[in-house]
Parts: structure tokens; sequence; C-alpha cells
């Protein structure tokens, strides 16, 4: 005679048995029956990229961005931290040429720090930008950095840091992966390609008058137009700021220095990596024995702000 | 009761009085990961939504007929081998098991259905379908279900099954998507530094529990309408 337990181990087993057997089948056949057919470019190109998943090329990761790649909807140099290498090799998978491709860089188009804004007021609200961009009167000039560091936060190299209230890059980490521009409430930092090392910016966003600058800013752009006068093809006014054409940008054109020395508040600047002038200056210096890991020593206290 | 009439009030029992998240307190995981903004939210409310039902509808016919007490095949299984009439086998103990195995893998039928024929379906709410394989509100629901074919006198059919797990998921998809709102907000807000995310995060979700405290009583106001209605 059997007894309940007996049957009911034996029932269990069986029932296990035959619902892991039935759903074997009906998944190993949807398997092939759903099997979706992925092209073998996309995984040659996901192999080709660096795989940082940073979002830059505007897809939501590598992975997106290859599937997109080959399927001709996205062009192959959008990938700003592999570079031109990258987009070389994807142009070698899709099998098409591409054009000169040049590295992107975050650009913070204000250069005033703490004290050079004017009319500050205390705010002691929720300490990021996002939120005191809502309040008026935080500081007098409502187009510059705010300080609060939403980019620093965004940044996910550490090339971002507050520095006397102005959010600054350092050009020896940022990859141009778009996170902070995206970030910034007001909008103040783009992605520039960089041509050359060191690249020409405008360091000022405020569109008012010359007068309501002076009144908010000590160094803000007042819209003066003297450098449009020595160099019309390569910047042009819109608005009240001088706007710089990369596209007729040459590194190597003296016309640059020119500007800059025309320019009377010093707001269009260079900045990124020093050149080999900048590291002639300082050669005859002597360097310190060891060197702490202080953002600082890259960018700052040169005549070119960063 | 009649059944419209019962049906309504799970629905509305599962989704608003017994709020699986705010009542029952399962499925808090992706109620605090996933309600940073209130579109992803709304992605994963209508992507448990869609499971939960899935399997309570699996699950209730696993249940129905092989684990319940009194179930056909193991009644049947206990008289082809000549049992004593007297006792019967009870599979129930198998139900934890069985539920997790069913709900993973009609969620893996369910993700390769969708990415063959839907593609942009796939696309948006794909990637939440491997997260919820194993949500607790999930698991839940069909334990629910196991409860109420407990009693051989007063069985649940299928259609009371799903209407509770599709309320359950509509309860869930309301109160992730409410905590996105409040979250989204709170971004501007000065939170204490100690409290800022997860802490300031579950006391609402407290203060949101407590408020869905006042549904509680509803159900005697909508069988009225309803069996005024239905008269």
């Amino acid at each position: 005679m059997l007894t309940t337990t007996t049957v009911a181990l034996t029932l269990a087993a069986a029932v296990l048995a035959v619902l892991a057997l039935v759903m074997a089948y009906v998944l190993g056949w949807a398997n092939r029956a759903f099997h979706v057919k992925v092209d073998p470019k996309v995984e040659q190109i996901i192999e080709a990229l660096p795989g940082a998943n940073c979002g830059g090329c505007g897809y939501v990761g590598c992975a997106e961005y290859a599937a997109a790649v080959a399927r001709d909807e996205a062009v192959v140099n959008l990938c700003a931290p592999g570079g031109a290498g990258v987009a070389q090799a994807l142009a070698g998978i899709m099998g098409i040429e591409v054009d000169e491709s040049f590295p992107y860089r975050a650009v913070v188009h204000c250069s005033a720090n703490l004290d050079q804004r004017l009319q500050r007021a205390e705010y002691t609200g929720e300490q990021t930008c996002f939120a005191a961009n809502l309040v008026a009167g935080v500081q007098g000039c409502t187009y510059g950095c705010l300080g609060l560091g939403d980019c620093e936060r965004a940044c996910k190299y550490g090339a971002i840091q507050i520095i006397n209230g102005l959010s600054t890059i350092d050009y020896d980490k940022c990859i141009g992966c778009k996170a902070c521009a995206g970030t910034c409430p007001r909008n103040i930092i783009t992605i520039v390609p960089f041509k050359a090392q060191h690249m020409l910016v405008v360091a000022c966003s405020n569109q008012d008058s010359a007068g309501d600058v002076r009144a908010v800013c000590m160094v803000g752009c007042l819209g003066c137009r003297a450098c449009t006068k020595v160099a019309p093809d390569l910047i042009s006014i819109q608005g009240a700021l001088p706007e710089i054409n990369y596209d007729n940008y040459d590194p190597t054109d003296d016309i640059l220095q020119k500007v800059l020395e025309k320019c009377p508040r010093k707001r269009l600047t260079f900045v990124g990596r020093p050149t080999e002038k900048d590291l002639a200056a300082v050669a005859e210096e002597e360097l310190p024995e060891s060197i702490q890991a202080d953002f600082k020593t890259t960018v700052d206290e040169t005549e070119w702000r960063g | 009761m009649d059944t419209l009439t019962s049906l309504v009030l799970i629905f509305i029992g599962a989704a608003l009085i017994n709020n699986f998240v705010l009542h029952y307190f399962v499925g808090i995981c992706p109620f605090l990961g996933v309600s940073r903004r209130v579109d992803t939210a709304f992605g994963m409310g209508c992507a448990v939504t869609f499971v939960i039902s899935i399997s309570g509808l699996l699950n209730w016919t696993v249940t129905y007929f092989v684990l319940r007490p009194g179930a056909p095949l193991p009644v049947w299984v206990w008289q082809a081998v000549g049992g004593d009439p007297a006792k019967q086998i009870d599979l129930s103990v198998l139900s934890y098991i069985i539920y997790i195995f069913v709900i993973a893998s009609s969620v893996q039928f369910v993700e390769m259905y969708v990415r063959k024929f839907f593609p942009h379906l796939y696309r948006s709410f794909g990637v939440f379908l491997p997260l919820i394989t194993t949500n607790c509100a999930i698991l839940f629901g069909s334990l629910e279900i196991m409860k109420r074919l407990q009693d051989p006198t007063k069985l649940w059919g299928l259609h009371e099954a799903l209407a509770l797990t599709l309320g359950g998921g509509v309860g869930f998809t309301i109160a992730i998507s409410l905590m996105a709102g409040i979250r989204e907000e709170l971004d501007m807000c000065d939170v204490p530094k100690p409290l800022k995310g997860a802490g300031v995060a579950l006391i609402i979700a407290g203060i949101m529990a407590m408020a869905f405290m006042g549904f509680v009583g509803v159900d005697k106001g909508v069988h009225g309408v309803l069996s005024a209605l239905l008269k």
C-alpha cells in the first residue's frame, strides 16, 4: 500500500520535471522562432568603440550608437572619447571615407570668478545651480556661471572643478562627453571642436548691453565689436556677443593674437593645454621634487584661462 | 454580490485600498530604485502590470489544476494508484518554486516575443523586463491568488485572478508614478544632508502609505453605487 508521502513526493518531482521540460521546449522553440538577426557589423562596431557609455554621441550607450551606425542612421565620427582613431575604425567597418575629425572639448563661456561677479546676495537654498537658477537675485549676472557645481557632479571623468566660484575644466581629463553641457541650467557650457591644443573662445555669455554688463560683472564682454573689425571672417556678433566660426578657424593664423590684443576686456581667451611657447616660458624654473595631484597646477594662474 | 460587482471591487481593492506597494510593502526595490523620473517610472509600472497579469494567468492555471488542495491532477493520480479515499495529497508546498519558475520563464518568452514582433515596444520597456523577473510584487500577486484557491467551496475563477493582478499592477503604476513626481520636485528642495536620497524617499513612502489608508471604506461606497446601478 502506497503512503501519501511517497505519492506526493513522486508526483511533486514529476510535476517539476514535466514543467521544466515543457518550459525548456517552449523557450528553445521561441529562441529559434523569434530569433532576431543581429548585423555582424554591430558587434564589430561595439568592439571598436571605447565602451565608456558616456552618451556624448546622443545615444543611450555604445551599443545603441553601434546599432544606429550599422543601420546607416548615424555618422561615424560622433564618438568623442574615441576621437579620430575610432572614427577611422568605424569608417573601415562600414566601408566609407571619413572627414577629418577633431576632438571635442567642453568650454565654459564665463570667466568671472566670485569676486568679479557683482550684486551677489547670500544664497542659502539648495546648493545646486539647478535650484539657484530658479531664484532671482543670487547674483547680478543672469547669464554667467553660478558656481554651485552641477557640472562638477555631472562629470564622470573628474575634469571639472569649481575654482573660486567658477567652473573650470581640466583639459587633460576632458573627453568631450557633453554631460556637463546637458546639466548646466544656464547652458553656458558648449562643446567645441579643438583643432589645436589651444583654442580661442569667447569666455562670456552675457547678452546685455555694455552698461548692464558693467553693472553686474567686472570682466564681462561689452559687445564692443573690436574683435569683428580685426577678424570679420572668423568672428561675428550674435546679439551682443562675439561668436567664433570654428569652420574658418586656423590655429596657426597670426590673426588670433591680434584679436586677443584688441579685446579691451580680455574676454576672448585661449583655453586648453599649454602650448610649447607656454612650456618654454617656464622651462628655466626649478621644479619641485614631488608634485601633489592638485587640479590647480594644470589650469589656472597662467595668462590663459580654463 | 454578482460577478461584475465583485470584479470591480477586487480591482479597486488591489489598486487603491490594499495597494501592493503602500499597503503590503512588496515591490519596494523598483519603487525606490526606478522612481527618479516620471517617464521611466511609468514605463516600469506598465511593464510590471503586463508581467503580473501574464504570471497571474499562468499561475492561476497551475494552481487550480495542480497545486491547490483537492486539485484535479493529484486527486486523479491518488485514485489511479488506488490510495485511501479518506486521504488526499497536497502539492501546495511546491507553490513558491513553481511560481518563480513560471514567472521567470514567461518573462523570458514575452521578452523574445516582444523583441521579434514589437521592436519599438521592446526598445521602450524591454530594459525593464529582465529586471522584474523576480520582483516580489509579481510573486505576491500569485501568492494572493493561491490564498483564494484554498477553500474548495469558494474558489476564485480566472477572471477574478486577472482582476486582482491587473489591479495590483495598476496600483503599482499609480504608486511609483506619484513617487517619481514627488521626487522630481524634491530635487529643488533643501533636504537635510543625512536624509538626502533614500532617507527622504522612505519617509515620503511612509507618508504616502498613510495617505492611502484613507481609501479604506471606499469599497462600501463603490459597492452601494454599483448595486444601485445594476438593479
